[in-house]
């Protein structure tokens, strides 16, 4: 009987499980055997294994290059990390206040940046925002008297450029995130700590924070992940084909992207994309320790 | 019971997921030599067949091919069908092998046919018709569509960059030098008022490409070899810089919003320009490049772009004699009346310029004249992986003021990169 109990667990599961191994596990392991093969325009359909050959090469683009954009990355992400929590968490707040009127529609108004398709949100920046002649930024400058500005042109100001336009795009799913656990906050406590005459600061540092931290947590984690292999903000911005603005700012994905996806090699950019996978992976258990010791 | 229901419904889901890895038993017969529709004795009625056209451009240009060929076709119950695929060379790449998904056809400018030939998914023109309908066609044309001597684009127009005007804003004359041109645009730009003489995409290397080549240089050479560090390159990508100084940002956007708006009196760019001007109630006229002489005494020689169409070895199987019917009807030299009466387009048919409209346009007049110094793009393989290297030389250069030999050998370096990267 026991030994029958053993198996019919996984026997229920066996469809999750199969969906799980399609949708997620094949990509890796497929990307992986491509890796191991010399797959390029010129053996498209009669490629072979060659062995560990894509690997050696691909070490060789994790040079100075890589190293300053893995550089970037990390300060990309803390950055994105530090005000989005932040601002996320007062955004919450005032949504929350006592007798807030017409809560609920300012907390849907916030909501649309997250529900616009990235690509348009990039391209209604780049064009209506950031634009040298049309962009609403410039136009401002203009009728103040100042010189138009590009705001993507170097490094320093395109960084802070797509960070702005990061944080417009992810602000909205910390947000809400932080507003539902707000919700779950026992008002009782906040009254007790009015009644002994504690402060709006040492409220929400003392209650307010302990209590959504369990429950905002994954969603950082999760957030984390994603500003760290940004890629579609910083390319579309600054790289694509007949819209290089001048800077040059790279994080790991649009650098790899930059010199192993432009030569149509898929044995060497699958080699790229696995040593990148494993770099991810690192990167995952550290935050995952950091984040259980906490 | 309950037990039994659930593990049944496990089993249901998990056949289902894997339905679709089926093999149809119609793709297991030979692609190339499998049976021919043409087979079919003459008293056979005929079925209908519907040939497949993948493209990425204006779909008014690929409406006009298609009213036209299948006007000639009906006879034979042959329908031509254009689907427009963004980024399409890409999706031929993931599909161009695979008989289930794969066109029968693709149409698209020259410059990717090495890259598909190398990926082996392309049959020659010879395998589905007599390359004599060719006969006729622009010999530039004809050859771009070559690899190895083997023809493979059946070229149907070309385009090339000129000079587009704005009657109403143009002072004088079209300057003949371009040094008189850098003049004009010095006494008649005011950045800071938004209104500019010219504009072009300054930093792109199609469109940068009557400097670099009117200069002798070159971007990569037949043999694959990078030549962005080539002097002449960078002398031209030096003299483009004050230009581009002149341009406003120079991408794609911004250059065609501010003719359209009428504050730039003039564009660098192409008939694919001319609908977007038209609707904007611009009364413009055209000039050549090529009469525009550069300090070296060179005309402007921008790239040309032929465009055509290509046969995916997968349609062989079963439409071979219907792609042949096509392809015949795409090289009439009444596909290039139509095209370049409705469009603009300059006919790879030579025979198209006997018609009198045809001759008479001026944008087209002005293409064919620009022919003379045009080069077509490279269509080799490795030009896949230049777009990017030379690009961001050119960027370096005009906009972040980067020293022009440094931006060239960097440049250099990471196309050479590229390139080896490929094998």
């Amino acid at each position: 009987m026991k030994q029958k109990l053993r198996w019919k667990p996984w026997l229920y599961c066996v469809p999750a499980l199969l969906l799980i191994l399609i949708v997620i596990a094949f990509p890796i392991v497929y990307t992986g055997w491509i890796s191991l093969t010399n797959m390029n325009l010129y053996h498209w359909a009669d490629y072979q294994v060659i062995g560990l050959d894509n690997y050696v090469r691909a070490l060789f683009k994790f040079d100075s290059g890589f190293l300053s954009a893995l550089a970037t990355t990390l300060v990309w992400t803390v950055f994105n990390m530090v005000i989005q929590i932040g601002a996320g968490f007062f955004i919450a707040l005032g949504l929350n206040a006592p007798g807030l009127k017409l809560s609920r529609v300012y907390k849907t108004l916030l909501m649309v940046p997250w529900a616009v398709p990235a690509y348009i949100s990039i391209l209604l920046w780049r064009v209506g925002m950031f634009n040298t002649e049309f962009g609403i930024l410039n136009k401002f400058l203009s009728v103040l008297g100042f010189d138009k500005v590009d705001f993507l042109a170097s490094n320093a100001i395109a960084f802070i450029s797509c960070m702005a336009l990061n944080l417009w795009m992810a602000l909205p799913f910390m947000i809400s995130t932080i507003d539902g656990a707000l919700q779950s906050v026992d008002t009782s406590l906040y009254e007790s700590a009015t009644l002994d005459g504690t402060g709006f600061w040492v409220r929400t540092w003392s209650i307010t924070v302990p209590a959504v931290r369990p429950i905002i947590a994954p969603a950082a984690v999760m957030t984390t992940f994603i500003t760290f292999k940004q890629f579609d903000i910083i390319y579309l911005l600054t790289q694509q084909r007949g819209y290089m603005t001048g800077a040059t700012l790279n994080t790991v994905i649009t650098y790899a992207h930059q010199n192993a996806f432009a030569s149509n090699n898929y044995g060497l950019s699958s080699a790229v994309s696995m040593l990148l996978f494993v770099v991810i992976i690192l990167f995952s258990i550290l935050t995952n320790r950091s984040l259980r010791e906490d | 019971m309950k037990k039994g229901i659930a593990l049944l419904l496990a089993l249901a889901l998990c056949l289902g997921a894997l339905a679709g890895c089926s093999q149809p038993q119609s793709q297991a017969s030979d692609p190339v030599t499998g049976p021919s529709q043409g087979a079919d004795s003459p008293d056979t009625p005929k079925d209908p067949v519907t040939v497949t056209v993948w493209h990425d451009g204006d779909e008014g240009i690929m409406q006009t091919i298609a009213d036209q060929v299948n006007a000639q076709l009906a006879d034979d119950q042959i329908t031509v069908v254009f689907e427009k695929k963004t980024d399409m060379p890409n999706q031929l790449k993931l599909y161009g092998s695979d008989a289930a998904n794969a066109p029968d056809l693709y149409f698209y400018a020259h410059d990717v046919l090495g890259t598909f030939v190398a990926m082996d998914i392309l049959a020659p023109l010879s395998d589905v018709i007599d390359t004599s309908v060719l006969a006729d066609h622009l010999s530039m044309t004809v050859e771009a569509g070559q690899i190895g001597g083997t023809q493979y684009l059946l070229p149907v127009y070309f385009e090339t960059l000129v000079l587009l005007y704005n009657k109403a804003l143009w002072e004088g004359d079209i300057p003949g030098t371009t040094e008189e041109l850098y003049d004009y645009m010095v006494a008649h730009t005011d950045a800071a008022a938004g209104t500019y003489a010219v504009v072009n995409q300054h930093t792109g290397a199609y469109n940068v490409s009557p400097f670099i080549y009117g200069f002798g240089g070159y971007i990569i050479d037949e043999d694959g070899k990078p030549g962005l560090n080539d002097p002449k390159t960078i002398e031209a990508a030096e003299y483009n810089r004050k230009f581009g100084a002149l341009q406003a940002d120079g991408d794609y956007n911004t250059v065609t919003t501010l003719f359209n708006e009428g504050k730039a009196a003039a564009i660098i760019g192409g008939p694919w320009l001319v609908s977007g001007i038209e609707a904007a109630g611009i009364d413009y006229g055209v000039a050549s490049l090529s009469d525009i002489k550069l300090p070296n005494g060179n005309g402007l020689a921008p790239f040309s772009g032929i465009q055509g169409v290509g046969v995916l070895k997968t349609a062989l199987a079963d439409k071979k004699d219907a792609v042949a019917k096509v392809l015949t009807a795409m090289a009439s030299p009444e596909v290039g009346v139509d095209l370049a009466n409705k469009s603009g387009c300059a006919p790879a048919n030579n025979k198209s310029y006997d018609d009198p409209q045809v001759a008479s346009n001026e944008m087209i007049a002005v293409i064919q004249k620009t022919a003379s110094t045009a080069r077509p793009m490279p269509n080799i393989p490795e030009m896949n992986a230049m777009w990017g290297p030379a690009e961001a030389m050119l960027t370096a250069i005009n906009k972040n003021g980067a020293d022009p030999a440094q931006a060239a050998a960097d440049a250099q370096a990471a196309a050479e990169q590229a390139v080896a990267d490929m094998q």
